[in-house]
């Protein structure tokens, strides 16, 4: 049996998702489009005996593109080769923003596409006295108009049914003005186009990307010639499609115009307050990250302690030794790393997506728009910025919905400076280590150098922002134009499978990442080559004359472990880190990191347990008594603490990072400079700190 | 002559209609958004240090926050 591929296309703020949600229920998947990692949500279902594949293309305003996400909808639909061109739209619209959605409607039926009319939301509709005449609108429009409120699932039943139904043919709303015509004509047989609209479409794109580069050029050349500003295309095509349907439409609406109070007004008047609104905010802000500590607690206690347990079995059924650390300290330990923060990420992703699904997110935007503005960014930066704080990858990928060029790409470069949970076991381990238990005036130390760095990395993040702004230059001027929708109560389901695909997506990653390096740590530790590894043994022995037999199995290891590839690669690199207080051991942590920050505590923890033969010490303790063989003093003493810090702090070390920034950007050059300039600052960072404090 | 007056004119709670705009390189995001000629609107609020400004569409829910920048692009005329 076939599948028929259907397309939602709405407004932004239609409920489109909370549709999609329902018809495709836990069947469905994120992905991404190709070449760009905007998110792509398919989902299945099946209904009679119809099977059908569900796409949920980001939420658009009209077909004319202005940011990456509408680009993505316009390519869908105008590229019939595309794989994921679907056989029917879907247009989603909501009672008091008709108008524009009818407008999307007609320019995807003028494109040529089969498509029906979903309003949604009509729930708010009956409770403002709002009513729609669904059977003049059917006329109107020429196709099944369904009216549902996907809240409640009502109208869900009747939509499913209606995905059978294929409109007549459309007759078209908008006549390309004569001036045009030529031009058009022209597109139309470059491109062997059966359809007029289409060629106008072509001709009103300032970029034609889904062509090939000799085509787009072609249409360029036409677009020079007849002088032809598409921009102003654009505009014309709406302005004459609004005139028109004001009249269709007044029969069609019944908004008795009643005054209502809406309770959006009334929140509004505190939420979005020139002062209050940013106390709130603020406060807000605090609660969330005081809940990502304390509510996290008791689940991340259950997950060490199940990891611990876990640990600690394999350990003893399994014969003591280098594959046992691999297994125990390596693999179990690092997955317990990454699993430990599900709590923390979840929560994090709950309030993001509360505060996206009730609305509260635009109005974010709007107040942090001013302060943001000169720093490069825009208002919408703040999403990311603020996902930022739980995992970079999702949070430059939410910053796709920046229109304009210049403020999305400095968003991308400068998100990853925001503290990621990924930091927070280095963080935790290190100040454990190196500051001391102490109040100060009342305050935990240990906590306020921990919320230090998080400063710190917000201060980073607006600092290169700033200096990226000054050497950028950019051809388009940067607006804010933001929909502030009335507040909603959050859809539980939608909360939930967002959280679940983000978090589930960082686990995996990561966890596929640490298994990786885990076992290319343990290959290149245990073996080497050369004299001093495959002899060492004999080496130890006659360097220590009368050694006894446990401390020469000690040594053996350690002298094994220091000749070994591993060892060698650390020793390499000794004389670019010793400056920053770092032993060679402490490097194959670095180098590991540049994978993912999170591996480094289960690096050390592989190679410390390489190195001996000890299996008791937590890696903890193991850290505390490591001695840097240079320096004779604790590997990890204040100065080397502060220096990994904030080595830490500023690096990219994050390798799904830097592959979603080439995705994101598009571009090598600036995700290399991203990667030199962040690492660069990281090691002055770090020698400067170390240098000073030794 | 004096200039003609945009959306950034507007005080607090005051409604105006739109007459036109003042270039050709207005975003089409506010053709989109319905803030086009002959259609009125509120000042819903303003925020301090030439910050963004929030209006209301008449009859609609929904508010928009524009920048300055933005907002002195579409032109109006005042209603009472």
């Amino acid at each position: 049996m076939t599948e028929t591929t259907i397309a939602l296309v709405g407004n932004p703020n239609v409920g489109k998702s909370t549709v999609f949600n329902r018809l495709t229920g836990l069947r469905q998947k994120a992905g991404n489009y190709p070449g760009v990692t905007v998110e792509k949500k398919t989902g299945n279902f099946s209904h009679g005996h119809a099977r059908y594949r569900v796409i949920d293309l980001p939420g658009a305003y009209g077909i004319h593109p202005s940011s990456l996400d509408e680009e993505v909808v316009y390519e869908v639909l105008a590229d019939p080769a595309n794989p994921n061109h679907p056989e029917l739209v879907v247009v989603v619209g909501e009672p008091f923003n008709l108008k524009r959605a009818i407008l999307l409607y007609q320019q995807i039926r003028e494109m040529g596409l089969a498509a029906i009319f979903v309003v949604n939301m009509m729930d708010e509709a009956e409770r403002a006295g709002l009513s729609i005449d669904a059977h003049k609108l059917e006329k109107v429009l020429g196709t099944k108009v369904i009216l549902t409120d996907a809240r409640s699932g009502k109208g869900i039943e009747a939509l499913k049914t209606s995905l059978q139904h294929r409109p007549g043919d459309h007759e078209p709303v908008f006549s390309i003005p004569d001036e045009y015509s030529d031009a058009a004509q022209q597109v139309k047989e470059l491109l062997g186009l059966k359809n007029d609209y289409m060629a106008w479409l072509h001709l009103s794109q300032r970029r034609n990307n889904h062509l090939a580069e000799k085509e787009a050029a072609a249409i360029a050349a036409i677009q020079r010639k007849n002088k032809i500003n598409p921009h102003r295309l654009q505009i014309q095509e709406t302005l004459a499609r609004h005139t028109k349907l004001n009249g269709q439409l007044t029969h069609i609406i019944k908004d008795p115009a009643k005054k209502r109070e809406h309770v959006t007004e009334r929140l509004d008047k505190l939420l979005i307050h020139p002062v209050w609104g940013y106390v709130v905010f603020f406060v807000l802000l605090l609660l969330i990250f005081q809940a990502i500590y304390t509510w996290s607690g008791p689940f991340m206690d259950a997950i060490d302690n199940a990891f611990a347990w876990l640990s600690a079995s394999a350990s003893e059924q399994l014969p003591a030794g280098p594959l046992n650390g691999l297994l125990t300290d390596g693999i179990i330990a690092g997955i317990g790393g990454i699993v430990i923060f599900i709590p923390q990420i979840a929560i994090l992703f709950i309030f993001i997506s509360l505060m996206e699904e009730s609305g509260y997110m635009s109005r974010v935007v709007y107040l942090m728009d001013r302060w943001l503005r000169p720093f490069g960014l825009s208002g919408k930066s703040a999403v990311p910025l603020m996902s930022g704080a739980a995992c970079a990858i999702p949070a430059v990928m939410s910053a796709r919905t920046i229109e304009n060029d210049k403020e999305r790409l400095i968003t991308i470069l400068v998100t990853p400076f925001m503290t990621c949970s990924a930091r927070l076991p280095i963080y935790i381990i290190i100040i454990g280590l190196v500051i001391p238990q102490e109040q100060v005036i009342g305050l935990d130390l240990q906590g306020l150098v921990l919320f230090g760095m998080y400063i710190l990395g917000i201060a980073a993040a607006l600092g290169s922002a700033w200096v990226l702004k000054q050497l950028m230059k950019t051809n388009y001027k940067s607006f804010l134009i933001l929909e502030m929708p009335t507040y909603k109560y959050p859809v539980v389901r939608n909360v939930a499978l967002n959280v679940w695909d983000k978090t589930m997506g960082f686990v995996l990653g990561a966890g596929k990442i640490i298994l990786a390096i885990s076992i290319i740590l343990w290959v290149l530790g245990t073996f080497g080559i050369g004299e001093q590894f495959t002899n060492a043994e004999a080496i130890v022995r006659a360097q220590n004359p009368g050694i006894t037999e446990e401390v020469l199995e000690n040594e053996v290891q350690s002298q094994k472990l220091e000749y070994s590839f591993l060892g060698t690669l650390g020793r390499f690199i000794e004389p670019a880190i010793e400056p920053l207080g770092y032993d060679w051991k402490m490097g194959i942590g670095l180098i590991s990191s540049f994978a993912a920050r999170e591996v480094f505590v289960s690096t050390m923890a592989t190679v410390y347990s390489l190195g001996s033969t000890d299996d008791e010490l937590t890696i903890r303790e193991r850290m505390a008594a490591e001695i840097n063989p240079t320096t004779g003093r604790p590997a990890y003493n204040f100065a080397s603490g502060i220096s990994l810090l904030l080595f830490y702090a500023f690096a990219m070390q994050c390798m799904s990072t830097i592959a979603i920034v080439r995705k994101e950007t598009n571009s090598w050059k600036w995700t290399f400079i991203q990667l030199a300039f962040m690492t660069g600052f990281a090691y002055l960072a770090a020698l400067l700190a170390y240098q000073l404090l030794k | 002559m004096t200039p003609p007056l945009s959306i950034c004119f507007l005080r607090k709670g005051e409604s105006a209609v739109i007459t036109g705009y003042r270039s050709h390189e207005v975003p089409i995001k506010v053709y989109e958004m319905g803030l086009l000629p002959g259609v009125v609107l509120t000042m819903k609020q303003r925020l301090p240090f030439n910050g963004p400004i929030c209006i209301y569409i008449k009859d609609n829910p929904n508010a928009i926050a524009l920048r300055t920048a933005e907002a002195d692009l579409i032109l109006i005329e005042s209603l009472p």
